[in-house]
């Protein structure tokens, strides 16, 4: 009798499975308005074969034709590897992304996807409190489910400019008054002392939404416990971008009491060099993780193939080399 | 680099420990084996504490060990149950560690027994499932631990090391997938459509095009297990030959390890001539391993100013390993520290 090897989880699937650096090609097989202005896109693979694994709180590249490059996060089921679940929310000023999405991402329409990854990794909580403010459900949707289907006791806070800007509420009605649905003409903005009274120990608050939002709650959540609140900022505006054409950032170097800006296309590693600072590297390709750096504070977007997704989304290392910041700003412990 | 204490390392295979006394030393701690009457395995710390004679030199009487310099006695649970000639009966113990006896392998974990956490082991079962055979062995290596993971985490090696044996082109060809399971390392490398290497060709007579499987687990900081799977290209799961080799990695010393092997197939069990021819072309791979890994042992330790090591992304599997280990030692030493800060405190 012949017994196969130890993990059939890890048997080679069929057909081969794109990694997560490699470009994706799929077709839009689905599009729906989920509220006024975001339009919900499915995607799938040419003759659906399967797409790669993902955990609530991915989000996968969108290579647009227009040459940009935009981030949307999985708001479907993760069990589903056959398609897709895109929230895109239809910008006013109609910047490059998302404008074109909107305009021209209909059924039919071949797109190309890189990824997923995550940043915002959904750990394992005795209870959970979600907030989610706009288009930031997108991320959120995927784990309420699933630390609903876990057992564990959650509530999510949903706040929106009206009831009809708000996605997925009709998903959302099937877990009762679990969920406080908050649209901002009807209740105002988001009782954020009322949210975090459910926090207590043991509980891990998820926040997806504004930057004023996430502001706000980093600033209400400063006396939990370290890592109590994880953030995944989501604004239409300054959505991080990751095809290499990046954003200037700043760099504080706290250890050296250096502030070094990086120009975009110029990595973290090779300014705090200029700057005159003496780093260990090796590949330079975030692979060997020579070039581990502390992260004080900010964001790090993760560009290395070393760090699990655990290490990813606790965010407090990165591979200078060739990682950058979600935000304008990280402070290192260099 | 001292080694992580808190994990299951393999101590000896079960017909290594009988009723003689035998030092082993196992991630920097020097360690006694023997049986009780009964067969019970037992793991003293192999130092007297009364002068830190090794226990080892000393001998059974029934279930009680007596120093051989002194006349301390302990029984199994090293507990000093007297001293030989004299009155006094010293309140001390040698310090016992944790064994669990499974399909014939002694695990041992070094550090707190408490945390002894059987469900870290990876499942061995196939080394007494009448479906499979199996050779095994345990081989001394003068090379440090962490060199030993990583040449098993990074099989790309076969094709430049055992070229005779188990390696060709395609291996270092074929890119590796890294997964990961809190501290447990897994790749997987598909090699699909390609010659067998001398080994396989020999062991399974497959001539032709073959699709080869490597799914390797690395239980940190000590065990690491091989899937093997091979057969004619395009044949489907679970039609083919299956192998699985288990490797204890044990630390004896900063600069030594005891590689421990366990090479088992699921076909022709009862083929003999093959079990040997398998045998010896194993003993054959880990010569060319060990005599590599002793003279990168050399590189390392003779290396003046620490250069920063160059890598690959067939690296990976090993960097990730690595960086588990790195971990573990870290969280190990912070503990201890904490400990060595709260005592004087909590008097």
């Amino acid at each position: 009798m012949a017994v196969g090897p130890a993990a059939p989880a890890r048997v080679a699937p069929v057909s081969r499975v794109p990694g997560p650096a490699e470009p994706i090609d799929v077709t839009v097989v689905g599009r729906r308005m989920a509220a006024a202005d975001v339009v919900e896109l499915t995607v799938a693979r040419p003759a659906t074969e399967p797409l790669p694994q993902w955990t609530p709180g991915a989000h996968v590249d969108v290579l647009l034709p227009t040459g940009a490059v935009r981030q949307y996060s999985l708001c479907g089921d993760p069990a589903d590897d056959r398609s897709w679940r895109l929230g895109v929310l239809r910008e006013p000023a109609g910047r490059g992304g998302s404008g074109w999405l909107c305009e021209h991402a209909v059924e039919g329409t071949s797109l190309t996807l890189r990824g997923p990854r995550n940043n915002f990794a959904l750990v394992d909580a005795e209870r959970y409190v979600f907030v989610a403010g706009g288009v930031g459900i997108t991320p959120v949707l995927p784990m309420v489910h699933a630390a609903d289907r876990a057992g564990r006791p959650w509530t999510l806070w949903y706040g929106g400019r009206h009831r009809s800007s708000m996605a997925f509420l009709d998903e959302l009605t099937r877990y009762g008054d679990r969920v406080r649905i908050r649209p901002e003409d009807e209740s105002g903005l988001l009782d954020l002392a009322g949210v975090l009274a459910d926090a207590g120990p043991g509980t891990l608050v998820y926040c997806c939404g504004p930057a004023g939002l996430i502001d706000a709650m980093q600033n209400r959540c400063r006396s939990l416990p370290a890592g109590t609140l994880r953030v995944e900022r989501f604004t239409a505006v300054s959505q991080p971008v990751d095809d290499g054409a990046d954003r200037d950032i700043e760099v504080l170097c706290q250890a050296s009491g250096l502030t070094v800006p990086v120009p975009a296309g110029c990595g973290i590693l090779d300014a705090v060099r200029r700057a005159g600072l003496d780093v260990l590297s090796s590949c330079t390709e975030g692979i060997c993780g020579t070039c581990e750096t502390t992260v004080l504070d900010g964001v790090p977007e993760h560009r290395d193939s070393l760090l699990t997704e655990e290490e990813r989304a606790a965010g407090d290392t990165m591979m200078i080399c060739v990682s950058r910041a979600r935000g304008d700003r990280l402070v290192l412990d260099l | 680099m001292p080694h992580v204490q808190n994990g299951w390392y393999l101590a000896a295979w079960s017909d290594e420990v009988g009723r003689t006394l035998t030092q082993r030393w196992i991630a920097g701690n020097p360690v006694c084996l023997y049986r009780l009457g009964d067969g019970t395995p037992v793991a003293l710390e192999d130092r007297c504490p009364h002068r830190k004679f090794p226990l080892s030199l000393g001998r059974l009487d029934g279930d009680v060990l007596e120093c051989n310099y002194h006349g301390y006695r302990f029984d199994g649970t090293g507990a000093c149950v007297g001293v030989a000639e004299q009155q006094d009966r010293p309140r001390a113990a040698a310090r016992r560690f944790r064994l669990l006896e499974r399909d014939g392998i002694v695990w041992i974990w070094p550090g707190d027994p408490d945390r002894a956490d059987e469900s870290q082991l990876p499942d061995t079962s196939w080394l007494t499932d009448p479906n499979w055979t199996h050779v095994q062995g345990v081989l001394p290596l003068k090379a440090r631990h962490l060199l030993l993971v990583e040449n098993l985490l990074d099989l790309s090696h076969e094709t430049f090391l055992h070229p005779t044996t188990i390696g060709n082109a395609a291996v270092a060809a074929t890119p590796i997938e890294v997964t990961t399971a809190g501290p447990k390392v897994y790749f997987q490398r598909r090699m699909i459509g390609v010659p067998a290497p001398p080994f396989y060709q020999k062991s399974m007579g497959l001539t032709g095009l073959v699709d080869r499987w490597q799914d390797g687990e690395f239980h940190p900081p000590g065990i690491f297990v091989l899937n093997i799977r091979l057969a004619a290209t395009g044949t489907e799961e679970p039609e083919g030959f299956h192998m699985k080799v288990l490797y204890g990695m044990t630390p004896a010393t900063e600069h030594e390890c005891h590689d421990f092997y366990a090479l088992a197939r699921d076909y022709a069990i009862d083929d003999e001539q093959l079990t040997t021819f398998q045998h010896e072309q194993q003993l054959a791979v880990m010569a060319e391993d060990v005599q590599a890994l002793e003279v990168q042992e050399v590189m390392y330790a003779t290396e003046r100013r620490r250069v920063a090591e160059s890598s690959i992304r067939s690296d990976l599997a090993a960097l990730r390993g690595r960086r588990v280990l790195r971990k573990m030692l870290a969280a190990e030493a912070a503990e201890e520290e904490a400990a060595a800060g709260r005592m004087p405190a909590a008097r």
